[in-house]
């Protein structure tokens, strides 16, 4: 007798093979049989019409926090998604010493935009080593979870605050390396680190203070495992990025692991950056380095308001500052007509037309009908004002609650980009999902993957959109008996339409603890997921399924 | 598989100045000239950053122009 039995799909088996009908089996938590199976199950679901796939891998997520009070990481599992992987850029919760825990916190909410009320009202922080962190999430998992550690969080652990003024001395990098070797055993899948991460003082991360040979003594740790090392490099930057490229495939070489870079993302300003770097990896790989450059599907769209700090004024340090601020202060430095206008100023003389212009009024509680909708640079004409001024001027009369859209500031061109998906080389993630929580969605990427370059592009075919998001990625990171449909296999599985699935209009969303405000997508088309046998969410609704693991 | 020529760099050791990068990197340069090629040629490090000119342990400095 099986668990369940999934009839009539269309059995897309993750390894790229051509779509075949058939039925998947499942029992004790693994795929049991594929094809025509018979005999009887506790449960049956008919796939007629619907595709049977592997559950889809993200390998690029910053869950951390999320899955301290959300084991599903909404709304990841809804689209599809049975593996994430948290951890990236280098910081994760753990290994943690709780003196230092004020000053990681501080770079989740610059970097990942995590609200402060993330860390304080939803879990009881009880852990320091790593083994600690993966039993706090471990307890209510409905999702599968391959966590990387963090390079900084290592370095503060060993050196401190001098992690970020100095180098290591020789005894504090082979402390380093035994506590790698700790988190590796607890269940790490690699290391991550970060080449141009700030943190709340624009100090850089820890990471950043690492001599090369560091990286190499933990890089040499990570070769006694296989494991996986991670990095953002300096994206803008071509030719930073390249020296990257070389700086992991030395260690790819050297240490026998695989590495991986996000994120690669194609501008059409200049195109030739993104074919330049693909071009590098090429070569890499023909020496036999793994490096594996990870592209996003979606276009880069930001929205903000002036109610919270956005990425979109990284740029911006007065801006960041001022938004920083609580609202009361922060509602008193835009009204003073002195602060507003060096911040004006700080657009350059062009009063924030090339910056702002384009900027369309998105909504918001407060925003004023006549507005919505159109650009702001139509709007201050309206008004005889600056667009930095407008925008600062219409937030200020409306109680800061009007969102701004910035749209397609790169990787829209899907002409260009689907070809770039479908690169043998090119790993798809960089999602960053749970992270810019207020400036954009980060969920929806692989329906995105379907209804953009598979169904509307045919850039992939099906059986290959789904490889490159199940198999590939489990190849990739090593992670064993998962992406495949096969006797054996776990059973994460995704029974999908498709002729529809795709990501729903981005929307906000007011779940962050203390009701704090993300951006969220849902998801279109996906049926049922099922996440080591049991089914974690169907026709719409979750269930009580607490299956997921943390995966070795 | 021989590799493309790629932009030339460097990484800063520990403690390292700009000018004992300098003349590391470019040996057979004035020390004036050689810290204005490495400020030129580095803008990440000596523009972008905050406080402009802090070297880390981490950091690419090429040690070469663009190439055309």
């Amino acid at each position: 007798m099986y668990d369940v039995i999934i009839r009539n799909g269309l059995v897309v088996d993750g390894t790229g093979a051509p779509g075949y009908r058939g039925d998947v089996a499942v029992k004790d938590g693994a795929v049991a049989a594929v094809g025509a199976v018979t005999g009887a199950a506790r449960a049956e679901i008919d796939a007629g019409g619907r595709v049977v796939a592997p559950g889809f891998i993200d390998p690029h997520t910053h869950f951390d926090v999320q899955l301290l009070w959300d084991g599903a990481a909404r709304p990841a599992l809804e689209h599809g998604v049975t593996c994430v992987v948290p951890g990236n850029c280098s910081l994760s919760l753990a290994p943690l010493k709780a003196k230092d825990r004020e000053r990681l916190v501080g770079m989740f909410q610059v970097i990942e935009e995590m609200p402060p009320e993330a860390f304080t009202q939803a879990f009881e922080w009880s852990w320091e080593d790593f083994a600690g962190y993966r039993d706090a999430i471990a307890k209510h998992l409905s999702i599968n979870v391959a966590p990387l550690v963090g390079h900084s969080v290592i370095r503060l652990w060993v050196l401190g605050p001098a992690a970020q003024e100095r180098a290591a001395t020789a005894d504090e990098i082979r402390q380093m390396q035994d506590l790698l070797r700790q988190c590796l055993e607890a269940g790490t899948v690699g290391l991550s680190t970060s080449f141009v991460d700030i943190d709340p003082n624009g100090r850089p991360v820890p990471s950043r203070f690492a001599q090369f040979e560091e990286l190499d003594a933990l890089a040499s740790v990570l070769g006694e495992y296989g494991r996986m090392l991670q990095c953002v490099p300096e994206f803008y930057d071509v030719d930073i990025t390249i020296a990257r490229i070389d700086q992991l495939a030395e260690l790819s070489l050297k240490h026998n692991i695989p590495t991986t870079f996000s994120p690669v993302f194609h501008n059409r300003s200049t195109p030739q950056n993104v074919r330049r770097q693909l071009a590098r990896v090429e070569e890499q790989f023909a020496r036999g380095a793994r490096v594996w450059p990870q592209m996003q599907t979606r276009p880069i769209d930001i929205s903000f308001s002036l109610l919270r700090p956005s990425l979109f004024f990284a740029r911006l340090p007065r801006w960041v500052r001022i938004l920083r601020q609580p609202v009361a202060e922060r509602l008193a430095a835009l009204g003073d007509p002195e602060t507003a206008r060096k911040m004006v100023e700080d657009l350059g003389p062009d009063g924030g037309e090339r910056m702002m212009g384009g900027l369309v009024v998105r909504g918001g509680d407060a925003a004023p009908a006549a507005y919505v909708g159109r650009t702001l640079s139509e709007i201050a004409k309206e008004r005889g004002e600056r667009p930095a001024e407008a925008l600062i001027k219409i937030s200020l009369e409306n109680g800061l609650d009007v969102a701004f859209l910035s749209a397609s500031q790169g990787h829209e061109d899907t002409a260009e980009i689907g070809p770039m998906l479908a690169h043998p080389l090119v790993h798809i993630g960089a999602s960053d999902g749970g992270a810019h929580i207020s400036s954009f969605a980060t969920y929806g990427d692989t329906g995105y993957l379907f209804s953009e370059f598979v169904r509307k592009g045919g850039f992939l075919t099906l059986e290959e959109a789904v490889r490159k998001i199940t198999s590939e990625t489990a190849d990739i990171w090593g992670l064993k008996g998962r992406g495949r449909l096969a006797p054996g296999q776990a059973a994460d599985i995704v029974i999908f339409d498709p002729a529809s699935i795709a990501r729903g209009e981005e929307r906000p969303e007011f779940d962050m603890p203390g009701e704090g405000m993300r951006y969220v997508r849902d998801a279109c088309g996906i049926d049922t997921v099922l996440v080591n046998g049991e089914i974690a969410y169907a026709k719409g609704a979750y269930t009580d399924a607490r299956s997921g693991v943390v995966c070795d | 598989m021989t590799l493309s020529k790629q932009r030339r760099f460097t990484t800063p050791g520990p403690d390292e100045t700009l000018e004992e990068l300098a003349a590391r990197a470019l040996p057979d340069e004035g020390l004036e000239e050689a810290c204005d090629k490495i400020r030129s040629w580095n803008l990440h490090i000596f523009a972008m950053r905050k406080p402009a000119g802090l070297l880390l342990g981490s950091d690419v400095v090429f040690v070469e122009p663009p190439q055309a």
